[in-house]
């Protein structure tokens, strides 16, 4: 499903559509958003790299880490970094996002410093502007596929960075600018979403077209306040969790997916959710206020209910009368005698027996109703 | 009023056979959406199925006249029949087919305005568009026959920069709506109500004179499968809230409120009813289909 994610990364985007759009949401009781983000940007440059993919590189707007970083990591998975220049553009928004250190700098206040940044990396002093970030980003993409039809991916770091010095208004119309520009061919971003209202991640939900959560994998039960009684269950989330992935198709549904995580060394492994399946509260399931479930008792005294058909109230066998078979076999027990009847003889098959059936003697459409000899 | 789904397009559909039809009726058209270039969303206009509709109606004319009475009065029956008339000469809503995009000629000669409410950061300017197009098809002219449309789709959208603003989304509002009450105009405004207030979202909803709104469906659910046929078809479910009443005292009551959004061979948008089981007392009302009274039997089609 993790696959599925960068799977559908790798795609990217149809001619005349919004970009897909992956939100990575995880909070305090999971904090993996970062280790789940590295993992997505590792397997699509991966992809990149291959040639695999719709987008031919990828723009990383780092916010809350340097591009360093992301050197290190790309150098531990085995990505060429050399070669990063033809495939990554890094857009510096951690060293000095307000521009304060370099004012610090002209004045004289600090020394200069010569940080060791790599030959991908841009500087980006404008935080708060947004509009001119929108500008940065796509100039980098067009540095790397160039004017024509080539694509590029977007990564950002954190939104959360971005929205301590932004309105979610200008996130949102960034993201939705980033979404449907021309070159690029998919975005996703990370979101720590314990730390904004809820109208904020639900607004970046509303854009995005796939969602990721890491939640936790058990939750402390109500009324084990102490810490020492949580422990248990923290050490077993700071282990792994699970990530819940809310995937808008194309037509309108929604699919809904679920695995687990741990954390290893190398990093995160995903894995098939092993215990059953959650049940997820559905809303359209119908309440009904027939109870249609039958008890074993109840199902035990309906088999013992004979019907009024099958006896004949004085303890007799069943026989049910076939029309067709009525002179040799024996007469049913059904159609009793009457006085005018002439009484048929029980035979096993030898001899004769004569019948003469009383409703032929009788008119059609007689006084009597013939179901007035039916005794039930 | 359409209620969105933040998951799921389906307002977009509404919007889509909202504008085509205005279009084939050769009607001034004012769009508006939170896009930097809102112009693009009309090559996405669905083009209208026309000519196998009048050979299938010529057919059955055939085969059916023994029934011509009983279509007559099926034609007074219900509200979601379109009023169209036998000789096929004045239609009122057409199906539209949404693989086809709406031919050039359409389009020409057309007064459609496009405005973008991304870059505003209030809403007098786009006030100021709407009161100058509806001043064009305003009432006190004898002449009934144009009627203008207006589409504002996801009004409160996060891009914008006045989405945080309700009161004045509120009034203007209030003002568009007296404007359209004295003028011959009709407006379709999606909003995303989960992503505002629940009391703006509530006020809108009042302010509505018709009530919709859509919602999406979870994919490959075994047991919706179960509860509703037609599920492998269906692509979401529309809710009538509120039905127009103006000048009247008599409400419409409909026969259902719940109807399936089904693309039908995956080009034509069709609604049909739902049934509704029986009605739990705590939570109101809830969809269900028994297997063998399902929904199918009937189609409509809500004029636009």
């Amino acid at each position: 499903m993790a696959e599925r994610i960068c799977r559908a990364l790798r795609d990217g985007v149809l001619e005349g559509e919004h970009a897909p759009a992956l939100t990575i949401k995880d909070s305090i009781q999971s904090p993996f958003g970062f280790l789940v983000f590295n993992h997505v940007l590792s397997q699509l440059s991966s992809f990149i790299v291959a040639q695999k993919s719709q987008s031919q590189g990828i723009v990383l707007v780092a916010l809350s880490r340097g591009p360093l970083y992301y050197e290190e990591l790309f150098k531990s998975k085995g990505n060429d970094v050399s070669s990063s220049n033809k495939w990554i553009r890094v857009l510096d928004c951690c060293t000095d996002p307000l521009g304060w250190r370099s004012k610090l700098m002209e004045s004289g206040r600090i020394a200069n410093l010569t940080l060791g940044t790599s030959t991908t990396a841009s500087l980006y002093k404008n935080a708060k502007d947004l509009d001119k970030l929108l500008l940065a980003i796509t100039e980098l993409g067009k540095e790397l596929v160039g004017d024509g039809k080539g694509r590029f991916a977007v990564a950002i770091d954190s939104v959360s960075e971005m929205l301590r010095h932004t309105s979610i208004s200008s996130v949102a119309g960034l993201l939705s600018n980033l979404r449907s520009h021309d070159q690029v061919s998919c975005l996703f971003w990370l979101l720590h979403s314990d730390i904004h209202e809820t109208k904020a991640t639900a607004a970046l939900e509303y854009i995005s077209s796939m969602q990721a959560s890491a939640e936790p994998r058990t939750r402390p039960v109500n009324g084990q306040r102490g810490n020492y009684e949580k422990l248990p269950f923290l050490e077993q989330n700071l282990r792994g969790g699970k990530i819940h992935v809310r995937f808008k198709r194309r037509n309108g549904r929604v699919r809904l997916m679920s695995e687990e995580f741990c954390i290893e060394q190398s990093g995160i492994k995903f894995t098939p959710i092993s215990s059953e399946a959650e049940m997820m509260a559905r809303s359209l399931v119908p309440k009904v206020q027939f109870n249609l479930q039958l008890s074993e008792k109840e199902r035990n005294d309906r088999e013992k209910v004979v019907l009024p058909f099958e006896h004949q109230g004085n303890g007799k066998t069943i026989q049910i009368y076939d029309g067709r078979k009525s002179l040799n076999e024996d007469k049913p027990e059904m159609q009793y005698t009457s006085a005018e009847k002439v009484q048929t003889v029980k035979d096993s098959g030898r001899g004769e027996i004569i019948y003469f059936r009383d409703s032929d003697d009788e008119m059609p459409d007689s006084d009597e109703d013939p179901d007035d000899d039916l005794d039930i | 009023m359409v209620m969105e789904d933040p998951e799921a397009p389906h307002h977009m559909l509404l919007i889509r056979n909202f504008m085509s039809q205005g279009l084939v009726h050769k009607q001034p058209l004012l769009y508006a959406s939170p896009a930097k270039d809102p112009r693009g969303f009309l090559g996405t206009l669905p083009s209208p199925m026309f000519s196998k509709d009048e050979k299938s109606r010529d057919r059955d004319a055939e085969q059916e006249k023994g029934l011509r009475i009983a279509w007559q009065y099926k034609k007074y029956f219900g509200e979601q029949n379109s009023e169209f008339q036998r000789d096929g000469k004045s239609e009122y809503c057409n199906d539209f087919d949404l693989r086809k995009p709406l031919e050039r000629h359409f389009y020409s000669g057309q007064q459609i305005d496009c405005i973008s409410l991304q870059d505003s950061a209030d809403l007098t300017t786009f006030q100021d568009c709407c009161s100058s197009f509806l001043s064009q098809t305003s009432r006190n002219d004898r002449n009934i026959t144009c009627a203008g449309r207006i589409a504002i789709q996801s009004l409160g959208a996060p891009q914008c920069d006045f989405s945080d603003k309700e009161c004045d989304m509120l009034s203007f509002i209030r003002s568009l709506k007296s404007t359209i009450r004295s003028s011959n105009a009709v407006a379709v405004i999606t909003f995303p109500p989960s992503l505002v207030s629940p009391a703006f979202s509530k006020r809108l909803q009042h302010l509505a004179d018709t009530l919709v709104s859509v919602k999406a469906i979870p994919d490959e659910d075994k047991e919706l499968a179960k509860l509703l046929t037609g599920y492998q078809d269906m692509v979401g479910l529309l809710s009538v809230h509120k039905v127009a009443r103006i000048n009247t005292q008599v409400p419409t009551i409909l026969e259902a409120t719940t109807f399936s959004m089904k693309l039908q061979k995956r080009r034509s948008l069709i609604l049909e009813c739902l049934n509704q089981a029986p009605v739990d007392g705590s939570t109101g009302s809830s969809y269900a289909s028994s297997g063998s009274c399902s929904g199918s039997s009937k189609t409509g089609s809500l004029d636009f």
